[in-house]
């Protein structure tokens, strides 16, 4: 009787083990096929493609789902950007005419980068919004 | 024709006398010619050197080490390449500078060609370890082994590929704009910027031009009209 109890037990915790493995495996997926479909749907933008980025380099353990994936926010740029006051200093030329995007007089360096860069389509330009015809002399095509 | 003991010993030393006095001066030249100060002579690359001289491998780090131009800006991999693409350089751009017209030099576009200008070998000859170590962040390891993955293909990455702003503390394009602004309506303020970097990179050298000298005394005169 002891023998069975034993046998079962180690028996569960093979399986558990295997299906926690699957489970795993589900969730923290490396083979995420980019087909020719997937790639005109989740256009990249061209110095992300140039670095030859595939989906779960942004979206980290996000399953291998892309229809499922989740905008990585602020802190999945910034882990190669750096920081907001990094990307604030690479544009310091424009503090002058304090029309610097990332250090503006409204927002300093505070701003989501969601309010104007896109990956997956076309960026805006915020400051449109309001400086329209100013935009065009202030800086150039939103990357 | 038997050579006797004594004359070949006789030649094997007057051989590396006349060596070592060849390779010292080349030795010489190739040290002398390899620092910021003497890229700097020609003007053109005043803004290269200025935002170089903010950047950690300018040696303002706590251990005091410096890469130069060189060490970066060309190949490491074979010294026989290093010194024909160096000899390559020095007259293509010493003939620029000369009889071309480095003015209308377009640079600000030019920094999307950085991956022709900065050699991997340069980087790894100083951060040896650098695509091995566990010390570096988590990010920077996965970003590594990318790079790693991609050697070979026709995918290929440069360290400059992402990083980006690395050896001149992220202040190139700033500088750039200030000596040939993109946008119009920067002029005026890029000029007083340019004049202001100037002065603090020159110090008691700093010589204005001619355009400087007139946007310097017109500035002079201001305060004074308006009281």
């Amino acid at each position: 009787m002891k023998r069975l109890a034993l046998l079962l037990l180690s028996l569960v915790t093979c399986f558990s083990f295997v299906f926690g493995d699957t489970k795993s495996a589900e969730t923290n997926s490396t083979k995420i096929v980019m087909s020719d479909e997937l790639k005109a749907k989740y256009k990249l933008k061209p110095h992300h493609e140039h670095l030859a980025f595939d989906c779960i380099d942004c979206h980290a353990n996000q399953g291998d789902d892309p229809s499922k994936f989740k905008n990585i926010k602020d802190e999945g740029c910034l882990s190669c950007h750096g920081t907001k006051k990094l990307l604030a200093q690479r544009l310091k030329f424009m503090d002058t005419l304090k029309a610097n995007p990332h250090n503006s007089v409204h927002d300093g360096p505070t701003l989501y980068c969601d309010e104007c860069h896109f990956e997956h389509k076309p960026s805006i330009n915020m400051c449109s919004e309001c400086h329209e015809h100013e935009v065009p002399q202030w800086m150039g095509v939103t990357p | 024709m038997k050579i006797s003991k004594k004359l070949l010993a006789l030649i094997v030393v007057i051989s590396g006398i006349v060596g070592f006095f060849v390779v010292l001066p080349v030795h010489y030249v190739l040290e002398e010619t390899s620092t910021d100060r003497f890229c700097g002579v020609c003007h053109e690359m005043d803004p290269m050197v200025i935002s170089y001289q903010k950047d950690i491998h300018a040696g303002s780090g706590a251990i005091g080490v410096k890469a130069k131009c060189v060490d970066c800006h060309l190949p490491h991999d074979n010294l026989a390449k290093y010194v024909y693409q160096k000899a390559v350089n020095g007259i293509v751009e010493g003939y620029i500078h000369f009889f071309g017209d480095p003015d209308s030099i377009n640079w600000v576009a030019n920094l999307k060609n950085k991956e022709h200008y900065v050699f991997d070998n340069g980087c790894m000859s100083c951060h040896t370890n650098i695509l091995d170590t566990t010390a570096s962040s988590q990010q920077a390891q996965k970003m590594h082994a990318h790079y790693v993955k991609l050697q070979g293909s026709d995918k290929e990455l440069k360290c400059v590929s992402c990083h980006v702003g690395v050896g001149h503390a992220h202040d190139m394009r700033n500088q750039l704009e200030y000596w040939k602004p993109s946008y119009k309506i920067y002029e005026n303020k890029m000029l007083e910027q340019k004049i202001k970097s100037k002065q603090e990179f020159f110090k008691d050298e700093y010589e204005p031009t001619k355009q400087e000298r007139e946007f310097l005394e017109k500035n002079v005169k201001k305060p004074a009209n308006s009281h």
